[in-house]
């Protein structure tokens, strides 16, 4: 059953009085526990594409569907709710809040789902734990290194239980070493069945997932499984 | 039911959290915004207080005016207009008798003489304002002798010379020595002291202990002459009334009995002027609620300045963090969430402004009172009501960043350096 799916997906940006089509008719559909790479360059579509089915963007025309939930009919609000509690995003530049801690920063969701202090720190907790950074609750960004801090994000984007696993870039601002201790830990996810959707132009990235999809001028030139697949770690 | 007002509860406790995060953040910032909202507050608050202790002061003295009667001058009331038919005022002890007989429900009367005098007593001298008039004063302006005795019938009908001394006058002179049996010299003339009056404070910084009480026939023989006309005349007349007597109904019997003694027709003006004390206070009510007015409007001011500096202060800090705002958004946060933590975090600011501006002037009332001798009541409901303010002060200037800021595109603000 297709947990993502999209129909038609067009996205037009206004740009100096011209139109500028970033998505372009883009119909595809993803399935439960598969971990997909989105490839392009910069300029061909693929981050639009993704901030669409993360529903932090709004498509001008076609539809994103969500765990067999249309979005279209959906306000800010309900969207708000839909990202709560089915995505988890992990971004380029891990987008921590400075000045908090570790588990105050994974905590946040947690907030905006309605729980209570007690809750939302033992379930952080838990998060970071199985992260390894558990001697690491009450460090503030600062005082971690990018690997540190980007696994925080991934405990942030997991804290909820979400379906999908959305990252963008997520090692664009590591070094390979460390990049290859995250894709370590997004191929043990999808191992433990989450679904995960990698924005990336590193093909050696790529290479860790089952499927690529490769964007150019907003239209998917290539969706295939991949052939010879790295297993990070082994 | 329970389980999510907790959860709301606890909902605004992160806000707080996340305000006070946010402030410290910027604490020089912080601490800057929050002194226009002090400021505006202290001068808010001081001048309710002000304003109320001016009531207070007047009605004090008001009251230690004697608390129902009527004053009468002999002034031509032109108030309402009309033709003149005298060119001078009439008031004479005559009249002031037939008051005391014709009107009803009096309680006493006290006829006047006021002049300024020197008293001089072994190189020491004190000036004051000396009252000429009848026993009646005493119960008619509420005034009793502490030590001694006040001045009698006896005293008006042979125009002896004795005086009661109000407090301050009789600490010029004699110290904390009891004066009653001593003699004074005014204006030359040896006086007896009788009596010494108990004190009646002071109000608005007058000192209503700074007088002297002599016979009316006294002061008519020694020191009146160049003002007066007539051997009869007065220049004012305390009329005080029972408990329960209409001021307005006895300003009018008055006014007409007078009206018949002089014999003046239609709209020709009176030579004598009325006021009661009804009248005083109603005045002044609306003087100091004026006063009132004016004070909190010019404090307010300073209240709306320091609401800019929040509103100011907010719009920078939404514009710094609309990075985090995205992302906020994107972990799932509303609208309404966002719109909460901008609107706590000015509220957070404005309240702790408005406590201190409180204790300020709570300090400040407190200096005045012991210092310029002015009542400053600052109450348990301005101090709650200035806090509850602030916050509101707070909400309305925090408002409108704050809903900018929960209106923001999520990729959008994410997207912003």
């Amino acid at each position: 059953m297709a947990l993502v799916e999209t129909q038609d997906l067009v996205k037009n940006y206004e740009l100096g009085g011209e139109t500028v089509r970033a998505v372009d008719g883009v119909s595809l559909s993803i399935d439960r526990g598969e971990y997909v790479a989105i490839m392009g360059a910069s300029g061909s579509g693929k981050s639009t594409f993704m901030n669409m089915i993360g529903c932090l963007d709004i498509p001008t025309s076609g539809e994103v569907r969500i765990d067999d939930i249309a979005t279209g009919d959906r306000d800010g609000d309900a969207l708000a709710e839909l990202r709560n509690q089915k995505i988890g995003f992990v971004f380029q530049q891990f987008n921590l809040l400075a000045r908090t801690t570790a588990l105050d920063n994974v905590a946040v969701p947690l907030i905006y789902a309605g729980l209570g202090g007690d809750e939302r720190r033992a379930k952080a907790k838990a998060k970071l734990e199985e992260m390894g950074l558990g001697d690491r609750l009450d460090h503030s960004p600062a005082k971690l290194s990018g690997g540190q801090q980007q696994r925080v994000a991934i405990a942030r984007a997991l804290v909820t239980d979400p379906v999908i696993l959305l990252a963008d870039e997520p090692t664009g601002a590591l070094d390979s070493k460390t990049s290859e201790d995250i894709m370590q830990i997004f191929q043990t996810l999808n191992d433990q069945g989450i679904t995960i959707i990698v924005v990336t132009h590193e093909a050696e990235i790529a290479d860790h997932a089952k499927r690529r999809i490769e964007f150019r001028d907003g239209k998917v030139i290539e969706d295939i499984m991949t052939k010879k697949r790295r297993k990070a770690g082994a | 039911m329970m389980g999510n007002l907790v959860q709301k509860a606890s909902g605004w406790l992160v806000n707080v959290a996340i305000a006070m995060t946010a402030l410290r953040t910027n604490l020089m910032r912080s601490i800057l915004t929050t002194l226009g909202v002090m400021i505006g507050v202290f001068a808010v608050t001081l001048a309710v207080a002000v304003g109320s202790g001016a009531q207070v002061s007047v009605m004090q003295s008001i009251n230690a005016l004697g608390s129902n009667m009527a004053l009468v001058f002999p002034q031509p009331d032109t108030g309402e207009g009309g033709r003149r038919s005298f060119d001078r005022g009439r008031l004479t002890m005559r009249d002031a008798r037939a008051i005391e007989k014709q009107i009803s429900g009096i309680d006493d009367i006290a006829p006047q003489l006021r002049t300024n005098i020197q008293l001089v007593v072994a190189g020491r001298n004190a000036s004051t304002n000396a009252v000429g008039t009848t026993p009646g004063y005493g119960k008619v302006s509420n005034v009793v002798a502490e030590s001694g005795r006040f001045i009698s019938e006896a005293d008006v009908r042979s125009a002896a010379r004795v005086v009661v001394l109000g407090p301050s006058v009789a600490r010029k002179l004699f110290g904390d020595y009891d004066p009653v049996g001593e003699t004074v010299r005014i204006n030359r003339a040896p006086f007896n002291v009788i009596g010494v009056l108990e004190s009646k404070g002071s109000s608005f910084g007058n000192d209503n202990d700074d007088i002297a009480i002599m016979p009316i026939t006294t002061t008519r023989q020694r020191f009146s002459g160049d003002t007066l006309s007539g051997p009869d005349d007065l220049q004012m007349l305390f009329v005080g009334f029972e408990d329960g007597v209409s001021l307005p109904t006895a300003k009018r019997e008055i006014t007409k009995l007078l009206r018949e003694r002089y014999r003046v027709r239609g709209k020709d003006i009176n030579p004598f002027t009325i006021r009661t004390t009804e009248e005083f206070m109603k005045e002044s009510a609306q003087v100091t609620g004026i006063f009132q007015i004016v004070l909190v409007a010019i404090a307010s001011i300073s209240l709306l300045v320091g609401g800019i500096g929040i509103m100011n202060i907010m719009l920078v800090s939404v514009t710094e963090r609309t990075r985090e705002i995205g992302l906020r958004m994107a972990l799932g946060a509303k609208r309404s969430d966002i719109r909460n933590q901008f609107l706590v975090e000015a509220a957070v600011l404005c309240v702790i402004g408005g406590a201190m501006g409180l204790i300020l002037a709570i300090a400040g009332g407190t200096a005045l009172t012991v210092y310029a001798d002015f009542p400053v009541p600052i109450g348990v409901g301005v101090g709650i009501g200035a806090i509850i303010f602030s916050a509101f002060i707070g909400l309305l200037f925090g408002g409108y960043p704050a809903v900018r800021a929960s209106r923001l595109s999520p990729i959008e603000a994410l997207r912003s350096e």
